[in-house]
């Protein structure tokens, strides 16, 4: 169960760039006292900012002192992008969350999940400041990116994708000298963000991220639900524990075959974060887990297109796709072939799409409907 | 050219008359027998109710039913009143060898014969019921549900497709198991059929429901009246066609000489009390513009109730 895996967490530089993490958080190690300090630090650099934002950032460069206010200056202008900056928060926590979840009072991921902006990562809360909305959700990997192979050597604007901390001592540097920099000169290219907010088509948000992975080990039950907390096990009802943390708000189903279900979570990447947060805890209880195959199973998503629906109308002239029977329930339901998703379509003009395995098909379903709902507006 | 290769000799051009019970081929225009000792495929015996023989010599059964073990010309054990213990457990071991689609065919088709019976529905469509419930068995799709719930679901869509849906609450309370399991089955029989059904609505239920209630023709009328202008108005958007029925219901005859409480016309519509007080609230704001101008009102309008 490796701590620095980089998958685990944004930028996996991050993760990986130690030494550079040093250069450029000027000692993380003194700010964080010993312990498995190199490990520590390798997190903390993933999430500089939320040290920063602890008021422990005194030796840090002018630059990147972002109090969390200013942080989230810009975030708070990003309407349904903030849910990204969420997710991206829950990111830099993933390398950093597990670990500290452990520390105490003075975690990072507390300071974390109260900012709730783009406080984590030093250059790239700068760039925030600068950038517009769509690039910032860069800043997240963009929604449903997941940090893999994000390699710490690949710097520079064109990667503005990634968090990238580790070298965060000359990207401050190099940042602030282009502070006044347009967002133009930074490249979106790494979400396909469509001027959402230009056009006032609503997009989705996330709900509910159901989620599996395999820790590759036999589990006792009952000795987990005896020592953990927030645990219940009741084998008559059902063969599998539940637990539940408040940090992402998620549930998980434990099976004594080592596999485990994550729901509840409200993107990818703090739904892999809580699975590692449960893995952890299994961990600790003295069981060997491992984290292998997480895959995400399903997405759900909702959205508001704001005008009344005709139903009727919907389902005659979609036939082969909607069910729409009001006896049975009130919500139309259109099964859409490609992508494959179900979309609930109620008279007020919500819609709840569900069945996506990324949140791209969320977005690609409601975008193909959208017009056939215009189509149909009361 | 000519039947049989008979012809009668004034009229060779004549179309010839089969007469199967005589076994003769008739010249329609002058009588003649031309044909005659042809096989005749009547039956054997004809036997009369009032006749107190012992057996029926009848050595033949009743016609083949297509949905039911059309593949085999099985024999079955038949078990009557005089039976011995050898008769019964013949029929026993024939029963319990038979074919498990048949079975659940033939257990299907008592389900739906019995909750048609229930609900005085027509043949057709319990001969419909069947061979949607047929379709399904071959098709597998309500595989592993309750035999009950199959054939209730089978009978509320046969109900549809012939035209008078049934509400699934009518249907639920003559099926005999859970509403839950019917639900589930009625979407999967949806999901399944290629063709889509037509929507339901209020007009359909009018005419039952205010039979139900002892209702004139008028307020019947006046009701669908209602029910129409609501829905082109766009006052009860999300409401169930049943809810709008059973509020235009009320409303009418609220305003007409039988009036029936909100209680009544939820019991006979299936709809809940507080749903069609609810639906109503939504129409009672609009009322002097849903009731139809001819229509004679016992309260008036401004006097109906609130809610």
């Amino acid at each position: 169960f490796r701590m620095n895996s980089p998958a685990s967490h944004l930028g996996s530089g991050l993760g990986g760039d130690t030494p550079s993490h040093h250069h450029g958080l000027g000692g993380p190690n003194s700010i964080l006292g010993g312990g498995p300090s190199s490990v520590l630090n390798s997190h903390l650099s993933g999430g500089p900012g939320s040290v920063m934002g602890m008021g422990l950032m005194s030796n840090h460069g002018p630059g990147s002192v972002l109090g969390p206010g200013s942080i989230l200056g810009p975030s708070s202008i990003l309407g349904p992008s903030s849910l990204n900056m969420g997710g991206s928060q829950m990111m830099s926590n993933s390398g950093s969350g597990l670990l500290h979840s452990q520390q105490g009072p003075s975690s990072v991921q507390q300071y974390s999940s109260g900012a709730g902006g783009a406080s984590e990562r030093g250059p790239a809360s700068n760039l925030n400041l600068n950038i517009n909305p769509g690039s910032v959700m860069n800043m997240g990997g963009g929604p449903g990116s997941v940090f893999h192979d994000l390699n710490p050597g690949s710097v520079g604007p064109s990667n503005l994708a990634v968090p990238m901390t580790p070298l965060a001592g000359d990207m401050l540097d190099r940042y602030h000298g282009t502070q006044a920099l347009s967002h133009s000169a930074i490249p979106t290219h790494a979400l396909p963000s469509t001027p959402a907010s230009a056009l006032d088509i609503p997009s989705p948000t996330l709900q509910n991220i159901v989620s599996t992975v395999n820790l590759g080990v036999q589990l006792d039950l009952k000795k987990i639900a005896l020592h953990a907390r927030n645990a219940e096990y009741n084998p008559k009802r059902f063969a599998a524990v539940i637990m539940r943390i408040r940090e992402p708000r998620t549930t998980a189903l434990i099976f004594s075959s080592g596999k485990m279900v994550c729901t509840g979570a409200k993107s990818e990447e703090a739904s892999r974060l809580a699975a590692r947060k449960y893995a952890r805890i299994v961990q600790k209880l003295g069981f060997p887990a491992k984290f292998t195959e997480f895959k995400v199973q399903n997405m759900v998503g909702s959205c508001d297109v704001r005008f009344p629906i005709q139903l009727e109308g919907l389902c005659i002239t979609h036939g082969q796709f909607s069910t729409y029977e009001p006896e049975l329930f009130p919500g139309l339901i259109y099964r859409m072939v490609k992508p494959r998703v179900v979309l609930l379509i109620f008279v007020s003009g919500k819609v709840v799409i569900t069945g996506a395995k990324f949140k791209k098909e969320i977005d690609d379903a409601f975008s193909q409907i959208y017009p056939i709902l215009k189509g149909f507006k009361k | 050219l000519f039947p049989m290769s008979l012809s009668c000799p004034d009229h060779p051009y004549v179309h010839l008359i089969e007469d199967h019970r005589a076994g003769d081929v008739i010249c329609p225009e002058c009588g003649r027998v031309v044909g005659d000792r042809l096989v005749d495929v009547g039956t054997e015996w004809r036997s009369f109710s009032n006749e107190r023989s012992g057996t029926d010599p009848s050595r033949v059964g009743a016609p083949e039913n297509p949905l039911m073990g059309a593949s085999d010309l099985s024999t079955s054990i038949a078990v009557g009143f005089g039976s011995s213990d050898g008769d019964q457990s013949l029929a026993n071991a024939q029963r319990r060898s038979s074919n498990n689609s048949d079975r659940q065919m033939s257990q299907g088709m008592q389900h739906i014969r019995e909750m048609s019976d229930r609900i005085h529905l027509t043949r057709t469509i319990q001969d419909r019921a069947a061979l949607l419930f047929r379709q399904m068995l071959d098709g597998k799709t309500l595989r592993g549900k309750n035999i009950a719930a199959q054939a209730a679901s089978c009978l509320y869509v046969a109900c549809r497709q012939e035209g008078v849906p049934r509400t699934l609450k009518e249907i639920i309370a003559v099926a005999g198991c859970s509403p839950r399991e019917v639900n589930k089955c009625v979407k999967l029989i949806i999901r399944s059929s290629e063709n889509s059904f037509q929507l339901i609505t209020s007009e359909d239920f009018m005419s039952r429901f205010c039979g139900n209630l002892d209702l004139p023709h008028q307020v019947q009328r006046a009701a669908t009246h209602i029910a129409r202008v609501a829905k082109e108005r766009d006052l009860v958007a999300g409401r169930s066609p049943i809810s709008i029925a059973a509020a235009a219901i009320y409303m009418a005859s609220q305003a007409s000489g039988t009036k029936k409480t909100a209680k009544e016309v939820g019991e006979i519509t299936g709809a809940a009390e507080v749903t069609v007080k609810q639906t109503y609230r939504l129409l009672r704001p609009e009322a002097v513009h849903l009731f139809p101008e001819n229509f004679n009102f016992d309260t008036p309008v401004d006097q109906l109730p609130p809610s």
